[in-house]
């Protein structure tokens, strides 16, 4: 954390802004934070409840901008959200050359909720993790919970842990948590089910969404969000009626819309109130895109997501 | 007096079957498949009900459903006269007895603050007319809270009876339920014991403990005009409201929120006017057709929600914020934005950020 | 439902059409139930929901007169879903109405002084209905001047009811934004041709309605002529659902636009928050 701040300070002369974390509304929960005076520097936190995205804050409108072009937009990114930005780049979305990116090797990030759903916490004095574990004291107790427990399920399957791109690295690179093999465990789970098992599982599963479409807006590559296909009515493809038609339909659309893009940053399913394992559907198209084409999203910035483009001498399609 | 009953902890779910024959009970519950997603749910006999914490989405939805059928309409033809067609509408609506059990009294307080825009307006909404008549609430009052709760800050309590038909209270063994109107005694014939003078002393003692609890500060006072006062500060709000996604979670699991959009559905010579939950948050709820937008980014929208909340709803209905506290939208926010920081730093020179 | 519903519209009979321009078009609609329409009544500047059934349903204001007791007139720009609809129905199809809504015109407030109608495009519409009402008790009001423009001839509403309205004591100045062959009246931009015409703020007041742009500008014109907030009146536009001040979306700070509106005059607009 302290490393973050100062590197921060240093590369202060070029920057305008600086895109980090800061707490939010309690210890178990960090926020975006938005630096533009270095007195504010200090207020930059880097720890397990960093959890959000912040790439997608120079896509969307109104995008995060320097009024002086000879200024940079600084950002912080973990190993998820450096392949997020590498896709904006691929996509022109954002240009590389505005950005000084602090890149920041990460262990994991704590799902709040996994905490939650032991037992409510009350008055939350601290949360620290210590090696594998995470200790949290509130105004009753000092629970312990190992990060299995607590972790969330992106970071539980995570193969990429360090920045793919950055400019300043923050801290020493980690190693993955999951491999080549078993990062699709939870996809096969749900595909070891015979087909009457899995409709059932994604019929439960979408049952409970209530069409809030947080997880379209916190997909930093869902640019379109305002005008999204969801919700036109000129042509209509979605009616009001809130049925698992409507909702298999958005999911499956918005997941389609994703195909070759997704980097699987695990977003959609973190802001999801009602706990629908999103990510899921758009990891499984994930890994067909990567065995029919040979591609992983979000790493190469100079490459061009196979489903944006058509290339004739294309084999295995 | 009112009528007060003892329901032993081991008794609660022979209660709730026996209440589950005379009216749609709804209680909260793990959402099947998600059990962490806490909601309102239609009781049966095997259902696991959800006490230690507050539900994710609030219990709005029993007089507010998500969607609603207003118009059904259809053309019909006339074998005669091929030529002639005629419209027919129905608005029929089938309000059922339904029983909330298990909501907090912020949950409950927040009916009040709806019924003043669905039914005291210049129009009476028939549909949230017959649903809510035939609606009766059940609050269980809050132990504790939680860092997010703050319905002392806004006129409720953690025992606060605004909006309930009864009263729960947590006791020794069990819980106290005290009816506080007729039709809510007539439906506890049977469930339970009447209370013993000790047993009613031992309930109202935790009511008393539990009203001196103070569930959160916020500087609300003058709300109304520093809103105005801050209004084209865009360096506030963009301070507040930059890390917006406009997503409307705050919006559906707030239980004073009550925008609904309107759209109609059609299918060959029939169709429904529907009616469903809408966020401000959206970019669409304010866009006109000739593509203006008063609001066109979350700045705008976020400041928008505030001012409702803490300006305009007080300014029309005698200083009430259309805010129970129940804390539900700063723990959902993805981003963590806190509505409270907002409210208070009104009157501030610069917001403060943890 | 036995009970009034808000939302119900009536159902209503196309009766006539007139294309006015290539993008507005005038229905005139009549109640099914007759006896609804023979006791109908409204105020001018009130609105009506027409509803395309499957469609949806947008606000239009009512802009024949209230004396008007044969039909009831609306007048529709084509820009969205519902009003591409409404523009590709004819005589005999049935729609819904849900009228009156909304807030007038004050009238009473107007006997006595000279009105002063500023118009641009679709704008005329509502203006239309106070014109009229205005016109039928004429020897109650000083001077009624109307200030019309719109790009074209062709985009003029309402032509042929033009020499109408200037016999029975209105005076209109015509303008378009440029030349046209054949056109004899004013060229140039409504704003101008007000500064050009220079009126009297003395026991004036003004009614405004256009494009928003169009608007500002008026608006800077009339204060240059040293017109006061309290004499200058429009009508406000928003997105609309309910109509009827429950579904939240048309405030302005917690005035609702279609229950306190859509009728402003520019006094109470400088006292809402600048959510336009």
């Amino acid at each position: 954390m302290k490393e973050l701040r100062q590197a921060v300070e240093a590369q202060w002369p070029n920057l305008e802004v600086m895109i980090g974390w800061g707490w939010g509304f309690d210890l178990l929960h960090g926020r975006p934070l938005f630096v533009r005076k270095i007195e504010e520097v200090a207020g930059l936190v880097w720890n397990p409840f960093c959890v959000q995205n912040l790439t997608g804050y120079l896509a969307k409108i109104p995008a995060v901008q320097a009024e002086d072009k000879a200024k940079k937009i600084g950002v912080c990114v973990r190993g998820c959200d450096s392949r997020s930005l590498v896709a904006l780049i691929q996509e022109k979305l954002v240009s590389r050359e505005q950005l000084m990116v602090f890149g920041l090797p990460c262990q994991g990030t704590v799902d709040w909720r996994r905490l939650a759903a032991h037992s409510p916490l009350v008055g939350v004095k601290s949360a620290r993790i210590e090696g594998e574990r995470l200790l949290v004291e509130d105004s009753r107790t000092i629970r312990e919970f190992t990060l299995d427990q607590v972790l969330a399920r992106r970071c539980l399957r995570c193969t990429h842990p360090n920045p793919v791109v950055y400019d300043v690295l923050i801290g020493e690179q980690v190693a993955p948590r999951a491999t080549s093999l078993d990062r699709y465990r939870d996809v096969e789970r749900v595909e070891a089910l015979d087909v009457g098992g899995r409709l059932a599982f994604w019929r439960e599963a979408l049952d409970r969404c209530i069409r809030c479409y947080a997880c379209r807006n916190a997909c930093p590559l869902c640019i379109c969000q305002d005008r999204c296909i969801a919700e036109t009515r000129d042509p209509k493809w979605l009616s009001q009626y809130m049925g698992l038609p409507e909702k298999f339909l958005f999911h499956f659309i918005h997941a389609l819309h994703l195909a070759g893009r997704c980097t699987e940053c695990g977003e959609c399913e973190r802001v999801c109130p009602m706990e629908i394992p999103v990510t899921l559907m758009k990891e499984k198209l994930g890994r067909i895109v990567g065995d029919l084409m040979g591609y992983e999203a979000g790493l190469d910035p100079e490459a061009t997501p196979p489903l944006l483009t058509f290339n004739p001498a294309e084999t295995g399609v | 007096m009112s009528k007060m009953i003892f329901i032993g902890s081991d008794q609660l779910t022979a209660a709730l079957d026996h209440l589950s024959e005379r009216v749609e009970l709804w209680v909260p519950a793990g959402a099947s498949g998600g059990p962490g997603v806490i909601r309102f749910q239609r009781y049966r006999p095997g259902v696991e009900v959800v006490l230690d914490r507050l539900t994710n989405l609030s219990p709005k939805e029993a007089v507010q459903p998500q969607v609603e059928t207003l118009l059904r309409f259809r053309t019909v033809k006339s074998a005669d006269d091929p030529a002639a067609e005629q419209l027919l509408l129905d608005d029929g609506i089938e309000a059922r007895r339904v029983l909330v059990f298990g909501a907090r009294p912020c949950d409950a307080r927040a009916f009040l603050l709806s019924d003043e825009v669905f039914l005291k307006g210049p129009y009476e909404d028939v549909y949230y007319r017959a649903r809510r008549e035939s609606t009766l609430l059940a609050a269980l009052v809050c132990r504790e809270g939680d860092d997010a709760c703050f319905c002392s800050a806004v006129g409720g309590g953690p025992a606060d009876t605004a909006g309930s038909d009864l009263r729960i209270v947590p006791v020794e063994g069990g819980v106290v339920v005290e009816a506080l109107g007729e039709e809510a005694e007539s439906l506890l014939e049977g469930l339970g014991e009447v209370v013993s003078d000790a047993g009613r002393e031992e309930a109202l003692r935790v009511v008393d403990e539990i009203s001196a609890l103070c569930m959160g500060e916020i500087d609300t006072s003058a709300s109304v005009q520093a809103f105005k006062s801050r209004f084209e500060d865009r360096d506030y709000w963009r301070e507040v409201a930059e890390r917006c996604l406009s997503c409307g979670v705050c919006t559906f699991v707030c239980p004073t929120c009550y925008c609904f959009t309107i759209t109609d559905e059609k299918r060959g010579l029939e169709g429904e006017r529907l009616r469903s939950w809408d966020s401000c948050m959206f970019y669409q709820y304010t866009l006109e057709a000739s593509g203006h937008n008063p609001r066109p980014t979350k700045l705008e929208r976020y400041r928008n929600r505030v001012g409702h909340k803490f300006s305009y709803f007080p300014e029309k209905y005698d200083g009430r914020f259309s805010c129970t506290g129940c804390g539900r939208c700063v723990r959902f926010c993805p981003v963590s934005i806190d509505i409270r920081r907002a409210v208070s730093g009104l009157k501030e020179n610069i917001c403060e950020c943890p | 439902m036995s009970v009034l519903n808000p939302y119900r519209p009536e159902l209503a009979t196309i009766r006539e059409v007139i294309q006015e321009t290539a993008s507005i078009r005038t229905l005139r609609v009549t109640l099914d139930d007759a006896e609804k329409m023979r006791g109908f009544s409204f105020q001018p500047g009130q609105v009506g929901q027409l509803s395309v059934f499957g469609v949806g349903e947008s606000t239009f204001v009512i802009n024949s007169p209230p004396s008007c007791r044969d039909y009831l007139q609306f007048s529709i720009m084509r820009v969205g879903e519902v009003t591409q609809r409404l523009h590709q129905l004819n005589v005999g199809d049935q729609i819904g109405v849900r009228a009156p809504l909304g807030n007038a015109f004050p009238v009473e407030e107007m006997r006595g002084k000279h009105i002063l109608f500023i118009a641009g495009g679709i704008g005329m519409a509502p203006l239309r209905t106070l014109l009229l009402t205005l016109l039928e008790e004429r020897e109650r009001y000083g001077e009624i001047t109307l200030i019309y423009g719109a790009r074209s001839p062709g985009d003029l509403c309402y032509r042929y009811e033009f020499e109408d309205w200037k016999s029975r004591g209105a005076e209109l100045v015509l303008t378009v934004d440029q030349e046209f062959p054949g056109w004899t009246e004013r060229v140039g931009f409504v704003p101008t041709v007000l500064s050009e015409e220079s009126p009297s703020p003395h026991n004036r007041i003004a009614v405004v309605c256009g494009p928003p742009i169009m608007i500002k500008f008026v608006l800077f014109g009339l204060k240059e002529l040293e017109f006061e907030d309290h004499q200058i009146f429009t009508t406000l536009e928003k997105r609309m659902k309910c109509g009827i001040g429950i579904c939240g979306r048309c405030n302005i700070g917690s005035q609702y636009v279609c229950v306190d509106g859509p009728v402003f005059n520019f006094d109470q607009l400088r006292h809402m928050v600048p959510d336009l």
